[in-house]
């Protein structure tokens, strides 16, 4: 039987129901469980690595290099081939976020993905976004927390992003060696860069009021020198990571961070810090809060935020059982439980309810998506893009929801049938009015646009 | 009353004689021809288009509803003002309206109305493939262009068609506004921003760039080519005025006319061997209802222009408007099968032998007989 609880998780814990979903959800709960309690299994894409990007992206720097000195422009083949692995990149999270029928996670992967977020804006990281996704994020999406963690910041697009790859201690050897060779006089040439230890503490782990001071920033950033990128002469001499420490650039000595002294030399330092931040109260206060934000209401009920955080204390930061301790709660599933959709949800969930896959290089929707102020890992800061209904209600937003929904009708790739779609969706909670609206559509193109365009469908109820 | 049927009859028939020679003559330069089918999904109105003004009965079925400045025609009917490009065009013999027509389906489902138009078929004789595409199919080396995102019936099948759309159009459809309207005013949180956009919209009117217009502009650049596509199809909705059909048609109107334009202004010299078929799916009811507009109905115009179109006229079979005329006593009866005007153009426009016509193109079809005398001799 098709009740509320059916329709709340194919459509606000997933990305919204398919054709055929909602019969088959027969156990609405045990249906979220089930997705995270497998290991899980990362979806393959036939994609490069970060790896393989690293080495094009430095074929591609030797080759301006050379076209500087005369040797022609050879450097334009490689931006052009940049630009479509980007696109390929997205076709290929569009295609397998429409098609999947394990979407719960698939919600978890783009909540964890906003939570880690990096720009594309930022040049030299736009190629690893998407890329960190699927090798940091998707691999530990219903794990430990602290491995989730550290898999992202020694990412390549988060160690570029938020600067870390520039950030050398000031008493480092690298340091000290550039000091001697300049003017006395003369700034020194690197120095300690803030921003990525200043995110961790602010966005990634106990939040804004997670109780850290200026000091505790300058520690970890102090901790995490030298966490970086291979150089091309590390992949040259073998390397086939994309992270590289950088000894010569970490700051060596002992640490205090919130109180509590690390020891630990090298890289192992940051990792010790940022276990311990994983697992602080404040971390699971801050993330649970979003999580429960993300997938119950704007102000989730603080019991419920409670109950989650409970868990993640109890169980040392294992995810699964934090989501489950969602899953579980009354509170996910009351009447006021409700979400305005991203412009991201909304497109796909139009994707999903028609059985519409996007191409290779879904140029389209990429640009539908940034018309619509959500463009695919282009935030305009590291808080990655808002999640409330506020953000996403104003009238342009709603003026260009009901443009896009008239686009997304247009391309839908079946034969459409705006009521049936409806009903697939909705179910028998479909109402009455837009049901009566659905009918009365002059066209059934016409009826899918009305479908996309109409108040229920802005909603995860 | 001035009105009458055989006035229209006498008309056609006279057509048809006269232009019987040069039309053979035609055949050997049949290959440059043009023709854009113009499908106009949501039922439009065709009292509101080329209104009956010397139809005793009219006045008192459209009430506040009339369309004031309307332009004459003759000396019984008037054409909307918004209509102002083909207005000239009529001046110019070039632009003819056909009155009383509407697909062999005559229930009001605006699906079943537009599939049946689109494949050309008797009722229930629905097909997987179009007739325009029938056409192309019996052409040697011809193609066709739709302009649109996704292959609409009417161009589906073997012959060789293509799609192409405009990227990320901008407008809304008002139709579509119109429904959601009640839709947002019953969410509390999205009404208000949902109110302010539809007004913000408002101020800023023509900052859109209207679809037809834009289609009809890139189906004449594709079709101005000398071995570009030969038939071209266009789509528009929006005309299903079920409320406020005065401010809503006189918007959708003047969209159409300048598509008209736009797609003269871009095919060139080539107008003159062009027909434009501007056609919907079936007419309104008679009489306005209780929001300002009209309910679905049967009969309803078809616009043919282009230089190869016999206009200046008016052509069809006026059924009346008295109650006893109307069909089920509602709306406009049709006295002409659309597919009757669908054979009298592209059977000599496009050069297909009328035995291909009737045996592959419109199968079945022999009681909507061809209708004569609309293209130039």
């Amino acid at each position: 039987m098709i009740g509320r609880d059916t329709l709340s998780a194919a459509n606000r814990f997933g990305l919204g129901a398919r054709p055929g979903t909602l019969v088959q959800l027969d156990d609405p709960r045990g249906w979220l469980h089930a997705q995270v309690a497998t290991r899980a299994d990362a979806p393959r894409a036939a994609l490069p690595t970060s790896a393989d990007y690293l080495r094009q992206e430095y074929d591609y720097l030797r080759a301006r290099r050379a076209a500087r000195n005369g040797d022609g422009d050879a450097a334009m083949g490689f931006r052009e081939r940049f630009a479509r692995s980007q696109l390929q990149e997205l076709g290929w999270r569009y295609r397998h976020a429409a098609a999947t029928e394990h979407d719960f996670v698939e919600r978890l992967v783009r909540f964890w993905s906003n939570h880690f977020a990096v720009s594309a804006d930022k040049r030299t990281a736009a190629l690893y976004a998407a890329p960190m996704e699927r090798e940091a994020i998707r691999p530990h999406v219903a794990g430990d927390f602290a491995d989730l963690l550290l898999a992202v910041e020694q990412h390549p697009a988060m160690l570029r992003y938020l600067d870390n790859v520039r950030s050398v201690g000031e008493r480092s050897r690298l340091a000290q060696r550039q000091r001697r060779r300049m003017d006395a006089e003369a700034a020194p040439r690197a120095g300690l860069n803030e921003n990525l230890a200043r995110e961790i503490l602010e966005l990634h782990t106990l939040g804004v009021d997670g109780g850290y001071a200026q000091d505790d920033v300058r520690e970890l950033a102090r901790a995490i020198t030298g966490w970086s990128v291979p150089l091309p002469r590390d992949l040259d001499a073998g390397a086939s990571t994309t992270f590289q420490f950088r000894s010569n650039a970490h700051e060596a000595g002992v640490r205090q961070v919130l109180g509590r002294r690390y020891a630990a030399e090298g890289e192992a330092q940051g990792r010790a810090i940022l276990r311990e931040l994983a697992v602080h109260p404040a971390t699971a206060r801050h993330v649970c809060g979003k999580l429960a934000r993300h997938f119950v209401s704007d102000a989730p009920p603080r019991t419920l935020v409670e109950r989650m955080a409970e868990a993640w204390t109890r169980s040392g930061g294992a995810l699964r059982s934090v989501y489950a301790a969602m899953i579980d709660s009354p509170d996910a599933w009351s009447p006021e439980a409700r979400k305005l959709k991203t412009p991201d949800d909304f497109v796909v969930s139009a994707l999903r309810s028609t059985g519409t896959s996007p191409g290779e290089t879904p140029r389209a929707l990429v640009g539908l998506l940034g018309r619509l102020g959500q463009p695919p890992f282009t935030p305009r800061s590291p808080a990655g893009f808002a999640d409330d209904a506020a953000e996403w209600s104003g009238a342009d937003a709603v003026w260009k929801r009901i443009q896009a929904a008239q686009s997304l009708a247009e391309t839908a790739t079946a034969e459409p049938d705006a009521l049936r779609t409806a009903e697939q969706v909705f179910g028998p909670l479909l109402d009455g009015d837009t049901a009566l609206a659905l009918r009365r559509a002059e066209s059934p193109r016409e009826g899918l646009a009305l479908l996309f365009a109409s108040p229920a469908f802005q909603w995860r109820s | 009353m001035k009105l009458t049927r055989r006035h229209f009859l006498a008309a056609g028939g006279a057509a048809t004689t006269l232009s019987l020679w040069p039309r053979l003559a035609r055949a050997a330069d049949a290959q440059d021809t043009r023709l854009v089918v113009v499908l106009l999904r949501g039922g439009l109105d065709g009292l509101h288009v080329v209104t009956p003004v010397g139809d005793p009965d009219f006045a008192r079925l459209r009430g506040s509803l009339r369309v004031e400045g309307a332009r004459a025609l003759d000396a019984d009917f008037a054409l909307h003002p918004a209509l102002a490009f083909s207005h000239a065009l009529y001046a110019r013999r070039e632009w003819l309206p056909v009155l009383a027509v509407a697909p062999p389906y005559r229930l009001r489902s605006h699906f079943e109305a537009q599939d049946n138009l689109e494949s050309g078929t008797p009722v229930g004789g629905g097909t997987a493939n179009g007739w325009l595409n029938r056409c192309v199919a019996s052409l040697p080396a011809s193609r066709a262009l739709s302009v649109s995102t996704v292959m609409p019936l009417i161009l589906r099948g073997a012959g060789d068609a293509t799609t192409w759309s405009p990227p990320l159009p901008e407008d809304v459809n008002p139709i579509l506004l119109q429904r959601l309207q009640s839709l947002y005013a019953a969410d509390a949180h999205l009404a208000h921003p949902f109110e302010q956009a539809v007004a913000a919209q408002g101020m800023q009117a023509g900052g859109n760039v209207a679809r037809l217009p834009q289609a009809m502009a890139a189906a004449a650049r594709f079709m101005a080519a000398p071995e570009g596509p030969r038939v071209g199809f266009a789509e528009n909705t929006g005309w299903d005025t079920h409320a406020q059909q005065g401010p809503v048609l006189a918007r959708k109107l003047a969209e159409l006319d300048q598509g008209l334009r736009q797609f003269h202004d871009g095919i060139g010299p080539a107008w003159s061997r062009t027909v434009v078929m501007v056609v919907t799916e079936f007419g309104r009811t008679a009489a306005v209802n209780g929001t300002g507009g009209t309910d679905h109905g049967t009969g309803t115009l078809a616009m043919l222009a282009g230089g190869a179109v016999a206009g200046g006229r008016i052509a069809g079979d006026w059924p009346g408007l008295a109650h006893a005329q109307l069909n089920e006593g509602r709306d406009l009866r049709a006295t002409t099968d659309l597919r009757s005007v669908f054979k009298g153009v592209v059977g000599d426009h496009l050069g297909i032998a009328a035995s291909t016509l009737e045996a592959r193109v419109f199968p079945d079809s022999h009681g909507a007989a061809t209708m004569r005398g609309l293209l130039r001799g």
